[in-house]
């Protein structure tokens, strides 16, 4: 028998019979027996999670269900993930996750999670699997188990005590002992073509588990174009804020001092104690003016950056923490000026946070480079329970983060630790 | 007395040394880079050296490094450095040695001219000079449950006045309060804060101070 061409993957053809081909072909049926077998381990579960979601699909129809979805993501996507793991297995390649990152408040996780397509192509597989990976699974047992029953069924149905009962074959004659030869071997080669079956299994599943084609691109596309208007408008109300503080304050004070310097001038031949006391008030404003223009540049880009680059600026931070502070710097070189400076703030936010609102005794600030990714850890052993949607400090962290298209990422359960984590690309 | 100015911007500099000059203090140097200072305190051997944090070639600390460094070399060399801002780790580098004869002052201060002077005195004779902003720099951060709340405002006020490296005479002076009163104020603070009692005003008291102040 000439095996029929296989595609690639675990299930692989082989050209010519030999005696090596066929033992590769023996092992190739038992591993689609394993993977259809565990099949049906996945599509219960598939079936049981369609049973679970249903309720919920009817409470989001009348819109009270809409805050439970994105739980029923948390429990639906790891068993989408386990069988993403055996279609990775089977076809010998990767099968990435599609899904958007879910994060923010549970008003956006929802929404996130509703508008990715992924997350409907998740359910149509939940919904076939569970419909057809358990019949795959005692096909491939039925077979098996049948042609290793009845080829052989010739020498030993007599022992059966009353008849030999396979796949509805009896087997209580040497004739039908007879008929069960060939279907046995009828069973055989089925068997020997389950390879093919595994094959399309796993094939029609990562048609639904991978990224569909052009929706990794399209939401790279939109993350980018979301995060370049966030960046413009950040960078706007930067301008606008710097503006205000720069006219508002130091102009003001500037323009003040001149005019005190001017009646000085014109009353220091009347009255000069009078002209020494407006020097004196000059000399006050323009202080002022001067300690103003300086929380100005800090708040654009503070010096000891200049000065120091961001790991020294950190470790100033760190040292600065009322909170006994433990400082990782790993790698850290010198990034675009603009990431330097959303990282230094990032950490002096978060200890600020850490300090305020955590009770904590110890806290933990990591700086590593990461394949053209600045990536920043900061945590504590306080009680935990930090809320994004309750704070101001952390919602900062967030819109400095994906200005430049970064990333934030917050745990925080109650009783504590918390760990802050921000990621941000500054690759070129 | 004998000072050595480094300060790049040309303004800044000149006014420095007219300053100086016109209050009988001889400037024998004042060069616009972190090499030449290190080379004229060598050749010079100044009573102090007055450095802005901020030098040429890159504009970043290099001012501040060469003070630490030329206090490596000669120990003891009273500095006064100058900033356009104040950092509080880089008073904590400069007081780092253990050693008096450290200033950490803003720029603008030098336009109070007497103040200034009395600074620059105070650093040569192995005193400390530290900017009010670095002490509030390190005040703001006290967390709540501090010592430092059982502090009247009027001793918080002295204690930042020590902290900066005045005696106390100065002290009484700038409160326009009696010695026995600042001793008073001095004894009260050390008790509150449960540091050892010191009340000659010296680069130690400061440096318990500044140390207690850093947490």
């Amino acid at each position: 028998m000439v095996a029929p061409a296989l595609p690639d993957g675990r299930f692989r053809p082989c050209a010519t019979i030999t005696a090596v081909t066929v033992k590769e072909r023996f092992g190739a049926v038992e591993r689609a027996v394993g993977h259809l077998t565990g099949s049906g381990g996945t599509s219960a579960a598939a079936a049981c999670a369609v049973v679970l979601l249903l309720p919920v699909v009817a409470l989001c129809l009348v819109g009270v269900g809409l805050p439970l979805v994105p739980f029923a993501a948390g429990v639906v996507r790891p068993l989408v993930a386990v069988e993403r793991r055996r279609v990775e297995a089977a076809l010998a390649e990767p099968v990435p996750a599609p899904y958007r990152a879910v994060e923010g408040p549970l008003r956006q996780r929802v929404r996130t999670v509703l508008a990715d397509p992924a997350t409907w192509r998740d359910l149509a597989w939940l919904v076939l699997h569970g419909a057809t990976g358990l019949l795959l699974a005692l096909l491939a047992l039925g077979v098996v188990v049948s042609a290793v029953a009845l080829v052989p069924a010739p020498a030993y149905w007599w022992l059966a005590p009353h008849a030999l009962e396979v796949s509805g074959l009896r087997v209580d004659s040497w004739s039908s002992a007879a008929v069960a030869v060939p279907l046995g071997l009828a069973y055989g080669a089925v068997a020997w073509h389950l390879p093919l079956v595994a094959h399309a299994q796993a094939v029609v599943a990562r048609g639904l588990l991978a990224p569909a084609a052009g929706v990794v691109l399209g939401d790279r596309v939109a993350e980018l174009t979301a995060s370049r208007a966030a960046a413009l408008e950040a960078h706007g109300a930067e301008l606008r804020r710097i503006e205000r503080d720069l006219h508002d304050g130091t102009q003001a004070r500037i323009a003040a001092v001149i005019m005190q310097l001017g009646i000085a001038e014109s009353v220091h031949d009347e009255d000069p104690a009078a002209a020494m006391s407006l020097l004196r008030k000059a000399q006050d404003t323009a202080t002022g003016a001067l300690a103003e223009l300086r929380d100005v540049l800090r708040g654009i880009y503070p010096p000891v950056l200049s000065d120091r680059g961001l790991a020294g600026a950190v470790t100033a931070l760190a040292a600065r923490c009322p909170v006994p502070c433990v400082l990782e710097v790993d790698g850290v070189g010198r990034h675009p000026a603009a990431v330097e400076a959303a990282a230094y703030f990032v950490v002096a936010e978060a200890l600020t946070n850490v300090t305020k609102h955590s009770r904590a005794e110890h806290a933990t600030v990591g700086l590593r480079t990461r394949a053209d990714t600045l990536v920043i850890t900061v945590g504590d052993d306080g009680r935990g329970g930090a809320d994004e949607d309750a704070g101001t400090g952390l919602a900062g962290i967030r819109r400095r983060a994906e200005a430049f298209d970064g990333s934030v990422v917050l745990v925080s359960p109650p009783g504590g630790p918390t760990e802050l984590r921000v990621e941000l690309p500054c690759g070129s | 007395m004998r000072v050595v100015i480094a300060e790049d911007d040309a303004l800044l500099r000149e006014g420095l040394v007219l300053l100086m000059t016109t209050k009988g203090i001889e400037v024998v140097a004042a060069v616009d880079n972190a090499t030449d200072f290190l080379a004229v305190v060598e050749h010079d051997r100044p009573d102090v050296v007055v450095v802005d944090v901020r030098l040429p070639p890159s504009f970043g600390d290099e001012g501040l490094r060469a003070a630490v460094e030329a206090r490596r070399i000669h120990p003891g060399l009273p500095v006064l450095v100058l900033s356009a801002y104040v950092e509080d780790s880089y008073a904590t580098e400069l007081l780092a040695d253990g050693s008096g004869g450290v200033g950490y002052l803003l720029k603008e201060r030098v336009g109070r001219v007497e103040r200034f002077l009395e600074a620059l005195h105070r650093v040569a004779a192995g005193g400390t000079a530290m900017d009010p902003e670095v002490i509030s720099q390190l005040l703001v951060r006290r967390t709540a449950n501090s010592p430092l709340d059982a502090l009247t405002a009027r001793e918080r006020e002295v204690l930042g006045l020590m902290a900066e490296g005045l005696s106390n005479t100065t002290i009484g002076d700038r409160l326009a309060v009696s010695d026995a009163a600042v001793h008073k104020h001095i004894r009260n603070i050390f008790t509150k804060l449960d540091l050892p009692h010191d009340d000659n005003g010296g680069h130690r008291r400061v440096l318990a101070v500044l140390t207690y102040l850093d947490g």
